[in-house]
C-alpha cells in the first residue's frame, strides 16, 4: 500500500515537469504583449521598453525560463501585476473561498444525487424515475450563468430571503478568525455564529448553482451502475436468501454499484474548481476561478502558470484518493 | 485495528478543536440583530457610502494608477497641490478643469515668461501620519512621478523640467516651454503628494500595496477581489469628510450592480450598462446623471494603407455610416454625436468642416470617383472587452455592404490587440480615447500628432504639424482656441478618422446620496459626497 503511494507521488514528478514546461512555453509563444497592458494605450514607447526590461520580457525564453524554474523551486510563484500582490498572496486569500464553494457543491450534490439515482434505478419506470430524469436533463442543459441569475432574481430580487449576491458575508460583519480560510469551518471552531448564519446565507445560492451540472450527472451515474448491479446473479442470489429489499440494495448493490460513481465524482472535483469561474462572477465570490479568467485577459502570465500547476497537483492527488477509495470499498482490488 | 483508526481521527479532530478554542471570536453575539436584518450597511452613528464597481484596482500607487478604481482609491487617500473648481450646467454639479483651485498648494506665483512657478505651501496640512505636509515632501513625490512607469508620460505632457525646495514651505518648478496644461495636469490623482517618512524599502513596492497620503480618508480595507473600505480621516486638514466610511464593493457583473441598487443594498453604481438606464429610472429612489464624457469612440483609417491613403475613399466611408441609429441602437441615446475628434465639451471644441451625414448615395459616388465602383473588401480589427465596440462594428459591416464595401472583422483579445496597434500595420480598428486632462493639447497631441506613439492611423499633415507646434506654446487663450480650431476643421476634411460617439458617463445613485460632482476624469471623489 505504502509503496503503491510512494511509486504514484514519484510517477507524478516527470509529469509536473511537462506541465511546468508547456504552460510557460504556451503563455509566451501567445500573441499580446503584457507591458502593452501595464502602459496602458497612452504611453510612449520608452514606458513599455522600461517595463519590458523590468520584467525581463527581452531576455531570450530560456533564461526566462531559468528564471521561472528557479522561483519555483524556492516556491516563489511570481507575482501578478493586476493585482500587484504575490501570487501566493492572492492564492492564500482566494483559493479558499473557490475551495469552499466547490466542497459545498460537491456535498449538495452527493447529498442529492445519490439517493435520486438509488431510487431511481429500484423504482425504474415509476413516476419518480422520470421525474428525476427531467431534473437530471434540466441540470445538465442549464447553463451555470443563466441558473445563477435566476435564482438571484428570484431568491434576493423578488423573495428577498437570498442576502445580495456579493461576497461571502455580510457587510459589516467580520469574518471568522482565519484558521482554514473555509468560512464555514472557521466560525464553527470559533463558536461565531453570527458569522456562521451569514456565510452560510451567502454560500447557499452559489453552491446550489454550481452544484447542479454534478448532481445531474451523479444521479445518472448512480442509476445505471445500480441498474447494472441489480440484475446481477448475486442480487438475485442474495433475493432468493430472503434478505429484505433494503439489505439487498443497501448493503450488497451499493458499494458495487459505486466504484464507476467515484471515478466520475474524482472528475467532478476538478471540473468544480475551474467550473466555478462563471458561478463566481455572478455572485461577486472572491475566489481563484474569476482571478484567473481576469489573468488570462490581462496576459498576467504567474498567476496562469501557478493556476496550471496547481489544478495538475489536485487532479493527481484526487486521482491518487480515487484509487485507493477502490481498494476500500472493493476488496478484490489490489495495489501490486 | 478498526477501533485505533477511530481514535486517531477523534483525537485530531479534538486537537483541531482545542487549538481552534484558543483563536479569538472575530463576531460577537451582539451583532445578531445587525446580521439577521441584512442590512448592515450603516454602522452606529455613522453615515456609511456603498459604491459598486466593477474592477478592483491594480495599484495604490498615484504614480502607477491607471484604471477607474486605482484612480478613485488615490484621490480617497492622497491631496494634490492643486485641485478643480466646481462649475453649475443646469442644476447639475460639474468639475471646471480650467478653474483651478488650491489645495495643499496654499497660493502660487508664474514667472512673466510662464516658465517658472513658485508654490506656496499651507503650513496647517497633516499626513496620515502626523508629519506635516512640507516642499521636502512635494519634491519626494515630483522625483517619484518622474521615474514611475504610467505617470511618466503626464510627468513628460506637463513638461517639467526641473524642480527645487526654497524652504520648507515653498517649492519651485521650471517648465521646459510655457504650457497651458500644466496647473491641470498638477491637479491630476498621479501628482499627488506622498509622505516620505512612513515609505519602507523601495517605494514602488511600498506604494503600491501601502499608503501615504495626507487625504480625506483613510483606508481600512483593500482586498482587489473583494472590496476596499474607507474611514474618515478625523484630523483631515480640512473640514472632516461627512461620510464616516466608504466601502467599494467590487462586481463584476452589470446585472447585480443594477438590481443591488435598484433593491437599496448598495448607494451608488458606477459603469452601468446604458440598456439598464431605462429600468432604473423606472424606480423613484434613484437618480441616473448621465454627463458628457471626454471619451470618443473612433474607427482608425490606416492613411498609408490602399485604399485608405486616398482621401476620396474616406469620405466615402464617412457618409455610410448611421450616425443617428449607432447612438439609439448601441448606446441606447446614453451617448453624443462626435463632430470632431476632440470631445465637444473639450475647451476650444469645433465642428467646422465637419460635413459628413448618413447619405449612402453621396458615398456610392465617391467611391465610384476614388475609382472604385464595385467597392473594395479592407480588414477590420476588433479588440475584446467591450460590448457596444463589437455591436457598432456589426452595424457597419451591413451598411458598408450596402455600398459594395466588405467589411472583415477579425476579432482579438485585448492585449493581442494591443499588440498588434503598435505595430502600425493593422488596415483598420475601432479604439476609444479619453482625454484625462480637458484641453485640446493632450487630445490632439497624441492622435493628430504624425510623430506621436498613438497616431495608428499613420496622419500626416503639414499644416496639423505647424499648427500644433505654435498652439502649445501660445499663451493667450483666445488664439490658442483659433489654432486648435483649424486643427480641428483640417482633420474633419482630411477624415483619417470615422466618427462614432462620444460616450457618456453613467451613474446611478440613491437620492439620499447628495454631492455628487462629475469630474472629466470620471472618477468619484467622495470627500464632496454626503449622505
Amino acid at each position: 500500500m505504502l509503496q503503491f503511494i510512494t511509486k504514484r507521488i514519484v510517477y507524478l514528478i516527470p509529469s509536473l515537469i511537462g506541465i511546468v514546461l508547456i504552460t510557460f512555453i504556451l503563455s509566451r509563444v501567445l500573441p499580446g504583449d503584457p507591458a502593452l497592458m501595464i502602459a496602458g494605450e497612452q504611453a510612449p514607447q520608452s514606458v513599455v521598453d522600461n517595463i519590458r526590461m523590468e520584467l525581463g520580457l527581452n531576455d531570450p525564453l530560456y533564461v526566462q525560463f531559468g528564471t521561472y524554474v528557479k522561483q519555483l523551486v524556492q516556491g516563489d510563484l511570481g507575482t501578478a501585476w493586476h493585482t500587484g500582490h504575490t501570487v501566493v498572496e492572492d492564492f492564500a486569500t482566494r483559493l479558499p473561498a473557490t475551495l469552499e464553494l466547490a466542497i459545498a457543491s460537491l456535498l449538495i450534490a452527493l447529498i442529492v444525487a445519490i439517493p435520486v439515482g438509488i431510487v431511481a434505478a429500484t423504482r425504474k419506470e415509476s413516476a419518480l424515475d422520470h421525474i428525476s430524469r427531467v431534473f437530471s436533463l434540466i441540470g445538465a442543459c442549464m447553463p451555470v450563468f443563466w441558473l445563477g441569475l435566476l435564482l438571484i432574481l428570484l431568491f434576493y430580487s423578488k423573495l428577498g430571503i437570498a442576502p445580495a449576491p456579493m461576497g461571502r458575508i455580510g457587510n459589516d460583519i467580520l469574518p471568522p478568525t482565519n484558521i482554514t480560510g473555509l468560512y464555514l469551518v472557521d466560525s464553527l471552531l470559533t463558536a461565531d455564529w453570527v458569522a456562521f448564519r451569514q456565510s452560510l446565507s451567502h454560500l447557499i445560492l452559489p453552491a446550489i448553482c454550481l452544484s447542479s451540472g454534478t448532481m445531474a450527472i451523479i444521479a445518472r451515474m448512480m442509476r445505471s451502475s445500480m441498474l447494472e448491479v441489480i440484475s446481477q446473479d448475486y442480487i438475485r442470489t442474495a433475493r432468493a436468501k430472503g434478505l429484505s429489499e433494503g439489505a439487498v440494495v443497501y448493503k450488497h448493490a451499493l458499494a458495487n454499484a459505486s466504484i464507476p460513481t467515484i471515478t466520475m465524482v474524482g472528475l467532478q472535483i476538478g471540473y468544480l474548481l475551474g467550473g466555478a469561474v462563471i458561478t463566481e462572477t455572478i455572485f461577486s465570490w472572491p475566489g481563484v476561478g474569476s482571478y484567473v479568467t481576469e489573468s488570462i485577459l490581462a496576459t498576467d502570465y504567474a498567476p496562469i502558470q501557478a493556476f496550471t500547476l496547481l489544478s495538475a497537483v489536485v487532479y493527481s492527488v484526487i486521482n491518487l484518493v480515487v484509487d485507493l477509495i477502490y481498494g476500500w470499498i472493493d476488496p478484490r482490488i489490489r495495489y501490486e | 485495528m478498526q477501533k485505533s483508526k477511530w481514535f486517531i481521527v477523534l483525537s485530531f479532530t479534538l486537537i483541531i478543536a482545542l487549538l481552534a478554542g484558543c483563536a479569538p471570536k472575530a463576531n460577537q453575539a451582539q451583532n445578531n440583530s445587525q446580521a439577521e436584518t441584512g442590512q448592515g450597511t450603516s454602522a452606529p452613528g455613522g453615515k456609511t457610502l456603498t459604491v459598486a464597481y466593477s474592477e478592483g484596482g491594480q495599484t495604490l500607487d498615484p504614480a502607477e494608477a491607471n484604471d477607474l478604481t486605482s484612480d478613485t482609491l488615490v484621490l480617497a487617500l492622497y491631496d494634490q497641490l492643486v485641485t478643480y473648481g466646481v462649475k453649475q450646467v443646469n442644476g447639475a454639479d460639474i468639475a471646471d478643469t480650467t478653474d483651478i483651485k488650491p489645495m495643499l498648494a496654499e497660493s502660487w506665483t508664474v514667472s512673466d515668461d510662464h516658465l517658472t512657478y513658485t508654490f506656496k505651501l499651507r503650513t496647517d496640512a497633516k499626513f496620515h501620519s502626523g508629519q506635516a505636509v512640507n516642499a521636502d515632501a512635494v519634491v519626494y513625490s515630483l522625483d517619484h512621478i518622474k521615474n514611475s512607469n504610467s505617470g511618466g508620460f503626464l510627468y513628460q505632457q506637463a513638461t517639467i523640467d526641473s524642480f527645487k525646495k526654497i524652504d520648507d514651505s515653498t517649492v519651485e518648478v521650471k517648465l521646459t516651454r510655457p504650457n497651458q496644461l500644466f496647473l491641470q495636469i498638477l491637479a491630476m490623482y498621479s501628482f499627488s503628494v506622498i509622505d516620505p517618512s512612513v515609505i519602507q524599502g523601495d517605494a514602488s513596492e511600498f506604494l503600491k500595496t501601502k499608503t501615504a497620503g495626507s487625504g480625506p480618508f483613510t483606508l481600512e480595507k483593500w482586498d482587489p477581489a473583494s472590496e476596499a473600505v474607507f474611514k474618515a480621516n478625523d484630523n483631515y486638514w480640512q473640514e472632516r469628510a461627512k461620510l464616516d466610511k466608504v466601502t467599494m464593493k467590487f462586481m463584476k457583473e452589470a446585472s447585480t450592480r443594477t438590481l443591488m441598487l435598484d433593491k437599496g443594498d448598495i448607494d451608488l453604481a458606477m459603469e452601468i450598462p446604458a440598456k439598464d438606464i431605462e429600468s432604473l429610472k423606472a424606480n423613484k429612489n434613484i437618480t441616473v446623471r448621465s454627463d458628457a464624457s471626454n471619451r470618443i469612440l473612433y474607427l482608425g483609417l490606416n492613411n498609408n494603407m490602399k485604399p485608405f491613403d486616398n482621401v476620396k475613399v474616406r469620405e466615402a466611408m464617412a457618409y455610410a455610416i448611421p450616425y443617428d441609429s449607432l447612438i439609439k441602437d448601441v448606446m441606447y441615446g446614453q451617448a453624443k454625436q462626435m463632430k470632431s475628434i476632440v470631445a465637444s465639451n473639450t475647451p476650444g471644441f469645433t465642428d467646422a468642416g465637419f460635413v459628413y451625414k448618413y447619405d449612402l448615395e453621396k458615398a456610392k459616388a465617391l467611391l465610384a470617383e476614388a475609382g472604385y465602383p464595385n467597392g473594395f473588401s479592407f480588414d477590420f480589427t476588433l479588440g475584446s472587452g467591450f460590448s457596444d465596440w463589437e455591436d457598432t462594428a456589426t452595424i457597419l459591416q451591413a451598411e458598408l455592404k450596402k455600398i459594395g464595401v466588405t467589411m472583415n472583422i477579425k476579432k482579438l483579445a485585448r492585449a493581442q490587440f494591443l499588440e498588434q496597434l503598435k505595430t502600425g500595420n493593422v488596415q483598420s480598428f475601432i479604439s476609444k480615447w479619453t482625454s484625462f486632462v480637458n484641453d485640446p493639447e493632450y487630445h490632439l497631441g497624441f492622435l493628430a500628432n504624425a510623430d506621436s506613439s498613438s497616431n495608428y492611423v499613420h496622419y500626416k499633415n503639414d499644416k496639423v504639424q505647424a499648427l500644433l507646434k505654435t498652439a502649445a506654446v501660445e499663451t493667450d487663450k483666445a488664439k490658442r482656441d483659433a489654432q486648435y480650431g483649424q486643427i480641428q476643421e483640417q482633420i474633419n476634411t482630411d477624415s483619417p478618422y470615422l466618427y462614432m460617439y462620444e460616450y457618456n458617463r453613467l451613474v446611478s445613485f440613491n437620492n439620499s446620496v447628495k454631492g455628487y460632482i462629475f469630474f472629466p476624469d470620471e472618477c468619484l471623489r467622495f470627500y464632496p459626497m454626503s449622505k
